[in-house]
């Protein structure tokens, strides 16, 4: 038997994690770093047009957004943008995941349309609906005032409207991603248990709630936690179909940061207002796998 | 032999370089940005040309406002020499050239540039900051009352106003004559379906895109301005300010439904297809309402000047032509600009749809005077003396070097007038106090 020096152990030992290393400092270049001068950025007060006029603020950004009724709105608008939309989605991707799990004849040919409007990029999406909702020449309004003999709201630009035609759109294009989530969910949960609950007498609504829906736990909270982070920073839609307006009555918090970064060039406090972001996600996101875990552990 | 023959090698070899070294310093390549509309387009066909007549390249890459504005930002904080020539809204010269970020083009300047034939207004405003001249200008185009002439000219039309009004039927000269006219032509139905298909007016509506715009006119006619220039402090709270606010919030109700989403294209649209009897909207805007392929109204819109309260002051739209200061050729940047805004130029790009001339001696040029609506007798740039008359008393929006932001803090509380959320003078207070908080924030008001 060969024996193998301890210097050469210890190399062999040592080579995973040569291995690890490029990708390693590949995301420090393209993650850490720019976290860290972010955080760098957000301590000074920093106008990205005059460069040489920056100054150390320290936690004055932070603490300027506590007076800032512009980033109160949008945080308020954004919770009521991000909370609306993916239980919106939740709720129909569910149900459509059920009914598509069916054999049902045609069910192939659904489940491909359904999936049509998520690979449209955003920005499309908005200025698709854009124009469908144009109050004057837009394909909508028109079959509501002549067939329905109504007349529509001015859907982007009445103070009521705005926020959940936004919504609306969110749910066109993203309830497919849920559907596709949770259907891929269900068709791999075990079907023993909801056979026994069968012949048990169990209705559909009981093994429903009983069985799939618990088993589906970890699934769902996937589905939810991507679909929230990705409606909590919201932009192309606002970008696209209102600007922000009427009023702030669409002004989520990536479009103020938006605002404050490309617009007023004032790069400081956007990266104190991204940081914010962050961590605000970061709460909610922990939040709702501790609810949701929670459940799973009880089981 | 030996050392001849290795000397000539050498002599070769350096001669062979300083050639390729010639020619490679003589191809110069400029790359520019330019606005995504017809006067881009116009730029970038006539850079072929120039590539021919000079051998200088220059790539001309199109996009939107937004995106040239942040290229500029992210450009400029780099000190990046990327792209030598930059097509702007004026309204960010102060921004940028204020900072440094672009080339002083005095010292190139020759009698050759004929500078004295710009509109003095376009060089001046979109060009000059602090004293110095950073480029020139490509395109004006400022507001023009737009009319349907056969509504006007219509003798039923005339015979009933007269009756309601008390004086003949025309071409508003007042703001309280556009506001009767507007009334008497808004919500009519003029193809007897029993629904309104004829409304008084339009101008960009929405907020974020131009709310602020065609509120400028109203206040600029009405005598207030947006800022004390002596003081710097906001002036959207005088009695003139708010008057024009009241007058421009009323005049609303006649416009067409859904005019609180109204951009550039919605304007320009409706009068295409003969929905309104009046516009304040852009000259240039007007290709589209003679388009024999897409307009039901050819030939009908004819254009006056905006009216007036105290004076007719149309806010200015213009976008000018710039060189970066980190440009590796600021010198070839400025001989394609001057090369392309010359007399022969400024007349080209304006019959291939470019934009309205920026050189005085355009507006009398015969190409443009004769030329005709395709397929029509109809005069393709009617508009232009108008447009002539309008720069003289245009007015900018507040050059300063937070105009963009300026802007978006206005255009919300308008939205908020608009839509009736909100009072003319809750809303002016309110955003006086923004505005004056921005300023302060910016340096202005320092002891």
């Amino acid at each position: 038997m060969k024996l193998i020096k301890p210097s050469s152990k210890r190399k062999l030992k040592m080579l995973p994690y040569y291995f690890l290393l490029p990708p390693i400092i590949f995301l420090a270049v393209i993650v850490v770093y720019p976290l860290i001068f972010s955080l760098k950025l957000a301590l000074f007060d920093w106008n990205l047009i005059n460069l040489r006029e920056r100054e150390f603020v320290g936690l004055g950004n932070f603490l300027r957004l506590i007076t800032d009724g512009s980033f109160w709105n949008s945080v308020r608008v954004t919770f009521t943008y991000a909370a609306l939309a993916t239980s919106i989605e939740f709720f129909l991707g569910l149900l459509l995941a059920l009914i598509a799990s069916q054999e049902l004849k045609g069910i192939r040919f659904l489940r491909t349309l359904l999936l049509v409007p998520m690979m449209v990029a955003p920005l499309v999406v908005g200025l698709m609906w854009r124009y469908l909702l144009n109050a004057n020449y837009g394909v909508i309004n028109y079959f509501i005032k002549h067939f329905l003999r109504i007349i529509p709201p001015e859907w982007l630009s009445h103070p009521s409207w705005a926020l959940p035609t936004l919504i609306f759109v969110d749910v066109w294009q993203w309830t497919p991603f849920m559907f596709i989530i949770l259907l891929a969910g269900i068709q791999s949960l075990p079907k023993y248990p909801s056979e026994a609950a069968q012949i048990d007498g169990a209705k559909g609504y009981q093994i429903l709630w009983h069985i799939t829906l618990p088993l589906l736990r970890p699934v769902i909270l996937v589905a939810l936690l991507l679909r929230l982070i990705d409606s909590f920073r919201v932009y192309d839609l606002v970008y696209s179909m209102t600007r922000g307006g009427p009023i702030n009555k669409t002004e989520t918090l990536s479009w103020y940061i938006y605002q404050v970064g490309f617009k007023f060039f004032d790069f400081g406090y956007a990266a104190a207002l991204s940081w914010v972001m962050l961590g605000i996600t970061m709460v909610m996101c922990s939040q709702l796998f501790r609810v949701i875990s929670r459940g799973t552990k009880e089981q | 032999m030996k050392m001849k023959s290795l000397l000539g090698f050498s002599v070769l070899i350096l001669v062979i370089t300083v050639f390729t070294f010639s020619v490679w310093a003589e191809k110069v390549v400029l790359n520019g940005i330019f606005l995504g509309a017809s006067w881009g387009v116009a730029a970038q066909k006539l850079a072929e040309e120039y590539e021919k007549l000079t051998g200088v390249k220059v790539n001309i890459e199109l996009i939107g406002r937004d995106a040239i504005y942040e290229k500029l930002a992210l450009e400029f904080a780099s000190r990046a020499s990327r792209y030598d020539i930059f097509n702007i809204d004026y309204n960010w010269l102060p921004q940028f050239a204020g900072a440094g970020h672009l080339k002083s083009i005095d010292e190139y300047i020759t009698p050759q540039t004929e500078l004295e034939d710009f509109l003095p207004k376009a060089l001046e405003i979109t060009c000059k900051w602090g004293g110095k001249l950073y480029g020139l200008p490509q395109t004006v185009h400022p507001h023009l009352l737009w009319y349907r002439k056969d509504l006007f000219e219509n003798p039923e039309y005339k015979a009933e106003f007269k009756e309601k009004y008390g004086y003949e039927l025309m071409p508003p000269q007042t703001m309280q004559q556009w506001r009767d006219v507007a009334e008497f032509f808004n919500g009519r139905d003029t193809n007897g379906d029993g629904n309104p298909d004829l409304y008084g007016w339009a101008a960009q509506a929405a907020k974020g895109y131009g709310n602020v715009h065609t509120w400028l006119t109203f206040v600029y006619c009405f005598g207030g301005d947006v800022f004390d220039w002596e003081t710097m402090e906001p002036t959207l709270t005088t009695p003139e300010v708010i008057e024009a606010t009241k007058f421009w919030a009323d005049m609303l109700q006649f416009c067409p439904p859904g005019i609180h989403e109204y951009t550039f294209a919605e304007v320009a649209k409706d009068a295409a297809v003969g929905r309104i009897a009046t516009a304040l909207h852009w000259s240039w805007s007007s290709w589209e309402v003679d388009d024999p392929n897409t307009s039901t109204t050819l030939g009908l819109w004819e254009f006056a000047q905006v009216p007036k309260q105290v004076e007719s002051a149309p806010h200015l739209a213009a976008w000018s032509i710039v060189v970066s200061a980190y440009s590796k050729h600021p010198e070839e940047a400025f001989k394609f600009i001057e090369w392309l805004e010359n007399k022969d130029n400024d007349v080209r790009q304006t019959l291939m749809g470019g934009g309205d001339p920026v050189r005085i001696s355009s507006y009398s040029d015969p190409r443009i005077l004769e030329a005709k609506v395709e397929g029509t007798d109809i005069p393709r740039f009617r508009r232009l003396p108008e447009v002539l008359k309008a720069m003289e008393t245009t007015r900018p929006r507040p050059l300063i070097p937070q105009e963009e932001q300026w802007e978006i803090v206005v255009s919300q509380y308008l939205s908020a007038i608009q839509l009736g959320q909100m009072s003319v003078e809750e809303a002016l207070e309110v955003a006086n106090a923004q505005v004056r908080m921005m300023m302060e924030r910016s340096g202005y008001y320092k002891q």
